[in-house]
């Protein structure tokens, strides 16, 4: 009974047999919400160049997955993907990592790299703490909430990366919890074939951490959360900020097509001016 | 044909974890009393006459510990 | 993509970081990022222009740490990659030079030093950078870095870094002072066919748990991605297949001990110093600019018929040891000349003092470029 494997074993370094994530954390929907955009999009690992930082979040594809991967600096993975991605422009360049790496000590790079517009997708996986370390707060963690470095209660305010990165110029940007993993996968999918900068920000529970500041408690309840106040962004549009306070914004922020980096340097190169000597 | 296989080894517990349990429509999870290698309390095998191999549980298990097979699993909307 | 190459064959009176810049392309340079920053900018300036078109590409980056990220993941792609900047720039990079040392990534870094500390006279040259770029990364570790004096090395030292950066999988920093950067001379650049390059070895297939791409003191052939290799790629302590490994103490040793001896192993082929001392009772030990101005002090001291000779260092690191030892041994004084208030010379004295006594003389006002007459002015305090 037991030679049958879980059908995205596949996609998986043959060593590794199990996540490194503490038990119910979201970072394991996530790994699975992109393995199975990977799979239903019939691309193979060999298509792939995986990016990592420093964090939970970050050890996604490394070890995990059976692929080209890349464990940075803490805050740099996008930086580190975009030489990759020039090195190798026919490859798809996933980045995953936490919201603590790509938003607070590496937002500089995810804005840029938006703003650029250079084709590659990022799983920006964000628990509104920061894991690893145990707990901190991040640019992500709520307004008034207690936390191991904001014992009197957070006196910042958190950001909403979606739209700032959707404001940076990015071509495809969607948000979806871990309680809508389905979604996540078509957004993920949409990321991967789209030709420019892509972020999926996947909202997930960190029941150790965040759970235990918060106080929500159990990965369970986190997701309970999820589900009652999870709202598409269409609905959103029609309500006021003090409706939406405790509401967890969903769906895509923006779709376009524009001129991607490596093919706009490309094609000035061969442009009016460019083919000269 | 068994539609929802288990991975017992690759679990993380019900206790713990229990998204399985949370996410199935017909509430078809409750935790064994094996303790898998690592000391965590699995799931056990759920009614297959219930299920409606709908997928939420393989779908769901950050673990990768549940595979279905059979049934409307990929591309459904929650 | 792959190799650019479009060589500007010929004789050319030229700028010290336009003779960089000619290197870069030289030596086959496919991926170069950068940030502006006097003293260097005209370098990434050139190549923006010069590299696309030879078939390279070019990232400008929002700042070094990203230059210097985005040169070592190109690498990983394949490439021989490329940065320049300055001091600060250095600084920022510091983290992930570290990375490049543990990945065991091919790297060139040009730094065009400038006068520090802090923003400091960007315009002024002086070798502020000689001890951070080799000890300024946290952790132990071995890098190259070479001291050219002249434009014409900074072509030549280019070329060479590429070389040196290829073959030992490790960074590799031309230690170009402001001054050199922008200096004027002639600069001859060969006929493609005597420009010797050097190509990393690259993993031809194999399961990645049968493969060793790291810690081998032979230098392992490197698994570049794209190519199917599944490459696992780790900051972290990991062992020769790449794998993570934060608890055996065998592999943290290993860790960090195969990358140094992989350069310490090879320093006999690496090292490279200008010795003109034989029977000198005082040795001038110098590196960068101010060597021309050690040589020509030399030759007056012994037009003078004084004992004096010169030990010019053009690699800094993996430091000179024995050939600093030979020169101490056999003289009586050594005065090392540097273009800073002394960063090499602890280094110099550990192999000096044991058998010879050893002064240090700066510039006279920092920030300028020592005058022959003023270190004759100290040979012969010395001498008399
Ligand atoms: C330069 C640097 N600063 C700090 C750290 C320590 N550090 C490791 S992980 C981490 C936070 C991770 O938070 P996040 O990115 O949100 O990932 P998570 O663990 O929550 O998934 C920090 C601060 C580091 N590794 N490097
Ligand atoms: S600390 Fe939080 S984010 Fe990290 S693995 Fe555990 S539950 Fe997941
Ligand atoms: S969701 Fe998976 S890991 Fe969690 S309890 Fe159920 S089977 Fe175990
Ligand atoms: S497939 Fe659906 S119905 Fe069947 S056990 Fe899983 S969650 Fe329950
Ligand atoms: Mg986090």
């Amino acid at each position: 009974m037991s030679e049958k494997t879980h059908p995205l074993r596949k996609y998986m370094r043959p060593q590794v047999k199990k996540t490194t994530f503490c038990p119910g954390c979201g970072a394991g929907i996530i790994t699975q919400a992109l393995l199975r955009a990977i799979d239903e999009l019939g691309l193979t690992m060999d298509d792939f160049v995986f990016v990592s930082g420093i964090g939970c979040s970050a050890w996604i594809p490394s070890p995990l997955f059976n692929a080209d991967t890349l464990h940075t600096t803490h805050g740099r993975p996008i930086a580190f993907a975009s030489g990759v991605k020039m090195g190798l422009p026919d490859k798809h360049v996933i980045v995953v990592s936490g919201d603590g790496d790509l938003s607070a000590i590496g937002g500089n790079h995810l804005i840029h790299a938006a703003r650029r517009n250079i084709d590659m997708t990022v799983i920006l996986v964000n628990n509104g703490i920061y894991g690893m370390t145990g707990g901190q707060t991040a640019p992500t963690t709520p307004h008034g909430l207690i936390t191991i470095t904001s014992p009197y209660g957070n006196a910042e305010h958190e950001f909403d990366i979606s739209s700032l990165v959707t404001a940076a110029g990015a071509s495809y940007v969607a948000r979806w919890t871990a309680y809508h993993p389905r979604q996540m996968t078509k957004s993920i999918k949409k990321g991967i074939e789209k030709k420019g900068f892509a972020m999926i920000e996947a909202i997930t529970q960190c029941p150790v951490q965040f759970g235990r500041v918060s106080k929500q408690g159990s990965a369970v309840n986190m997701m309970k959360n999820y589900k009652e106040n999870g709202i598409r962004i269409e609905k959103a549009a029609r309500m006021d900020a003090s409706e939406l306070l405790v509401k967890i914004v969903e769906g895509e922020f923006v779709d376009c097509d524009k001129p991607e980096l490596i093919s706009s340097s490309a094609a000035a190169l061969q442009g009016p001016t460019g083919g000269s000597n | 044909m068994q539609k929802v296989t288990l991975f017992p080894q690759s679990c993380k517990g019900m206790e713990d974890c229990g998204i399985c349990a949370f996410v199935c429509p017909k509430s078809l999870f409750v935790a064994s009393e094996e303790m898998n290698e690592t000391g965590y309390l699995p799931p056990m095998p759920p009614d297959e006459e219930k299920c409606t191999a709908c997928g939420n549980c393989m779908i769901y298990c950050p673990d990768f510990a549940i595979a279905v097979e059979g049934g409307a699993v990929d591309g459904r909307e929650e | 993509m792959g190799e650019a190459r479009q060589i500007n064959t010929g004789t050319h009176f030229m700028m010290g970081n336009q003779a960089c810049a000619e290197g870069v392309i030289a030596a086959g340079c496919g991926f170069a990022a950068g940030y502006p920053i006097t003293p260097a900018s005209e370098v990434f300036n050139a190549l923006a222009k010069q590299l696309p078109k030879a078939g390279g590409t070019l990232l400008q980056t929002e700042d070094e740490i990203s230059a210097v990220c985005a040169a070592i993941g190109a690498s990983w792609a394949g490439l021989k990659s490329f940065t320049v900047t300055s001091g600060p720039g250095i600084s920022l990079m510091q983290e992930n030079i570290g990375l490049a040392v543990a990945t065991e990534t091919p790297l060139v870094i040009v730094d065009v030093q400038r006068l520090g500390p802090s923003t400091g006279v960007p315009s002024v040259g002086m070798a502020g950078d000689m001890v951070q770029v080799a000890r300024g990364s946290h952790g132990d570790y071995q890098i190259i870095a070479i001291c050219p004096e002249s434009p014409q090395e900074m072509f030549d030292m280019t070329v060479q870094a590429f070389n040196l950066a290829e073959e030992y999988r490790v960074p590799v920093f031309v230690m170009a002072e402001g001054f050199v950067g922008h200096m004027r001379e002639r600069v001859v650049i060969p006929d493609e066919s005597q420009i010797k390059l050097v190509h990393r070895k690259i993993t031809q297939g194999g399961e990645p748990l049968t493969r060793r791409d790291f810690l081998d003191p032979e230098v392992a052939p490197m698994p570049v991605f794209g190519r199917g290799l599944k490459t696992h790629v780790t900051s972290s302590c990991h062992d020769e297949y790449g794998m993570r490994n934060l608890s055996d103490p065998d592999v943290m040793h290993r860790y960090i001990m195969t990358p140094i001896e992989k350069i310490l192993g090879k320093r006999d082929r690496i090292v490279e110093v200008e010795a003109d001392h034989e029977g000198a009772k005082l040795v001038l030990v110098s590196y960068g600019v101010v060597s021309r101005s050690s040589r020509q002090a030399a030759a007056m001291a012994r037009a003078a018929g004084l004992k004096v000779g010169t030990l010019r260092l053009k690699t800094a690191w993996p430091f000179p040891d024995k050939e600093v030892r030979a020169a101490a041994e056999s003289a009586d004084f050594i005065l090392v000349l540097e273009n800073n208030t002394g960063q090499m010379y602890p280094y110099i004295k550990a192999e000096s003092a044991h058998a010879c006594k050893i002064d240090f003389l700066g510039p006279q006002v920092l920030g300028q470029i020592h005058d022959p007459q003023y270190i004759l002015a100290k040979i012969r305090e010395i001498m008399k």
